[in-house]
């Protein structure tokens, strides 16, 4: 699957493009307005991440002309500004979504898994790995096709987790997800713990390969091949 | 003071300083040219008297009319009676009461004999005329009075008025209400120099405001990017498996770190965006509703503290931005869970008029700095001292008040409405 991204900061282009580009999507890449009109008058992408404000014109200038020539992919804003305004005038102009920087790299990707999701699946989308087999819609999980009850957060925790398998990701990253940014860092430490514990503990007793890693000081990974 | 009741105080007492010594000197005058002119009458009844001794070789007769009395007395032959002028109180038989005179002492010889003539005039004319002008000027000063008091009262103060319009002006501005201030034109110069003034003043002042939060606006937007470069960063060097224990306690010393950065600026952006008033839209919301899906997204930090609840909550509907809101009762209710005490209690009490939020505590905060900017209760690495003082912008916004008390060991935070 492709996704263009839309950055001027290459720095920030880099990292985005490092960090999805690993397995599942091919990353193209748009630093200003001029590029970014043709590569969308030229291609299609399962994901547009846009950002709103580029040095020769507007992002949503880019959302109107998606409009005009009818074309149908996803698109992830991420903008500096945190304001509710632009946030509405995006989703208005038809963005799918709205990141706010400063973001974590799994929460990007976990955001354009679930706009490709419910682009191309009409939000029915069923993940399998391997013996995991999560249904979106729903919200429910099955592991060798035995319904497995998770609270909220841990469904939560589970899906981040896929989105961002094969990946560290850090205790922060998994917070802001789970809490927003509202939280102590240090309460919300334990919190994790003890989520991640009992979503282990239930994944484990329904017999799933214990993908879980702890990644010592640093946060976690879901390893799955 | 006023200015003009001052000035006025200056201006009286001087009007009747200048008025008592003119009156003074005036009553000096006049009397010594009435008293000239009574001179000259004694003089003329000296002439009239000799002129009829020389023609008659005897007295005249002596006849008393109103004012004036002439008296002849025998005198020893040599006696040398010198001419003089005199004032003495004489008995007036006309007016039946004693009244100063003036009189004319002179000798005159009538054949041999010598008499003493005294001519006296009254002056009680005179007297009268100086009283008069005690009169004139006692009414004159109490006149002045009376009319610069009325000028006082109702010129100076119309006068006057264009300048008290400027203060009350002045008074009521507010410079984080960006409002135009305006004034009346007036045709008095100074006033209008210092409307020009006051509005220039005003002007500089309020663009200066607005340069200053739109630069703290751009500075925090500015921030963001680098941010996201540092965080994303750091998401990829985690994903690096060969890092050693300290490499990998660094990146995590620095994501908190970046945490706090970026929570400090969000924190500075919402500020300022209240400030700014970019929260305008006003909805009917529904408070209680709110509070307890508060209460439910934060049920594990309560739980955690093992926190007990005591709810209150009447339905309330109040109308206000729906963000704010939203980051009002988040805020305070974080702090009431935050500076609990393990095993302690936060009360809720919501009615039409107020919101109550108490929590068990163990000491008071400082209530001359809760709600200032970056003010801490404990040097903390988990707050970032903006939470109170936005919870009081949002309330200031909205026209409504947080209050602050520490009672019986509790925190009381209270939103009246």
């Amino acid at each position: 699957m492709k996704v263009l991204i839309i950055e001027d900061e290459l720095e920030l282009l880099n990292s985005i493009c490092s960090y999805l580009g690993n397995d599942n999507f091919i990353c193209e890449t748009a630093t200003n307005f001029h590029s970014a009109i043709e590569k969308i008058s030229l291609y299609e992408y399962a994901c547009i991440v846009l950002d709103i404000t580029l040095p020769d014109g507007s992002g949503l200038e880019i959302l109107k002309e998606l409009k005009k020539q009818h074309k149908a992919d996803g698109v992830l804003i991420i903008s500096a500004k945190n304001s509710l305004d632009d946030k509405l005038q995006g989703l208005k102009a038809g963005a799918d979504d709205y990141l706010t920087k400063p973001f974590h790299l799994p929460e990007l990707s976990a955001r354009v898994e679930a706009i490709i999701r419910r682009k191309y699946f009409n939000g029915n989308d069923v993940i399998t790995l391997n013996e995991i087999v999560v249904n979106t819609s729903q919200k429910t999980v099955e592991i060798n096709n035995t319904l497995i009850d998770l609270t909220k957060k841990e469904y939560e925790l589970l899906l981040y987790f896929i989105s961002n398998k094969n990946k560290v990701i850090s205790k922060n990253a998994i917070a802001e997800h789970l809490w927003g940014d509202d939280m102590d860092l240090a309460d919300s430490y334990d919190f994790i713990y003890t989520h991640i514990k009992n979503l282990r503990k239930k994944l484990l007793n329904a017999n799933c390969t214990d993908y879980l890693k702890s990644i010592y000081g640093m946060g976690y990974k879901f390893s799955i091949h | 003071m006023k200015l003009f009741v001052k000035y006025n105080r200056i201006n009286l007492a001087a009007t009747i300083i200048i008025f008592l010594l003119a009156a003074v000197a005036f009553y000096f005058s006049l009397q010594y040219v009435l008293i000239a002119q009574l001179d000259d009458n004694l003089e003329t009844e000296q002439a009239e008297i000799e002129k009829y001794v020389a023609e008659h070789q005897k007295l005249p007769e002596v006849f008393t009319i109103k004012d004036q009395q002439i008296v002849f007395s025998l005198a020893p032959n040599n006696s040398n009676i010198k001419r003089r002028f005199t004032n003495v109180l004489l008995y007036d038989n006309v007016d039946n009461n004693v009244d100063v005179f003036r009189q004319l002492n002179f000798g005159i010889q009538v054949q041999n004999k010598f008499y003493e003539v005294k001519v006296s005039k009254s002056l009680e004319g005179t007297e009268d005329v100086i009283k008069s002008v005690a009169i004139i000027t006692f009414v004159t000063i109490l006149l002045i009075l009376l009319v610069s008091f009325f000028i006082n009262r109702v010129v100076l103060q119309k006068l006057w008025k264009p300048f008290y319009t400027t203060l009350g002006t002045i008074n009521n501005f507010e410079l984080s209400k960006q409002k135009q201030i305006t004034f009346q034109p007036n045709n008095i110069e100074e006033f209008s120099t210092l409307n020009k003034i006051v509005e220039k003043v005003i002007n500089k002042a309020q663009q200066d405001f607005i340069s200053l939060k739109q630069f703290t606006e751009n500075a925090s937007h500015e921030l963001q990017t680098p941010l996201a470069i540092i965080r994303t960063k750091l998401d990829i060097l985690i994903q690096n498996e060969n890092l050693s224990q300290q490499q990998t306690e660094a990146i995590h010393a620095a994501n908190n770190a970046l945490q706090r950065l970026a929570n400090l600026n969000k924190s500075l952006l919402l500020l300022t965006k209240i400030e700014n008033n970019q929260y305008e839209q006003k909805t009917n919301i529904n408070f209680k509703s709110i509070i307890q899906n508060k209460l439910i997204q934060l049920n594990e930090l309560i739980q955690n503290k093992n926190i007990q609840l005591g709810l209150n909550l009447e339905e309330v509907s109040i109308n206000m931005n729906n963000d704010l809101a939203e980051i009002l009762l988040n805020n305070l209710l974080i702090n009431a869970i935050k500076y609990n005490v393990q095993g302690g209690k936060i009360i809720i009490n919501l009615t039409s008029t107020q919101l109550q939020i108490a929590n068990t505590a163990q000491t008071s905060l400082d209530t001359t700095k809760v709600f200032t900017r970056f003010y801490k209760a404990e040097q903390s690495a988990h707050s970032n001292g903006l939470g109170l003082s936005i919870a009081k912008q949002i309330c200031d916004t909205a026209g409504y008040t947080l209050s602050y008390s520490f009672n019986n060991n509790y925190h009381y935070f209270i939103v009246s409405f």
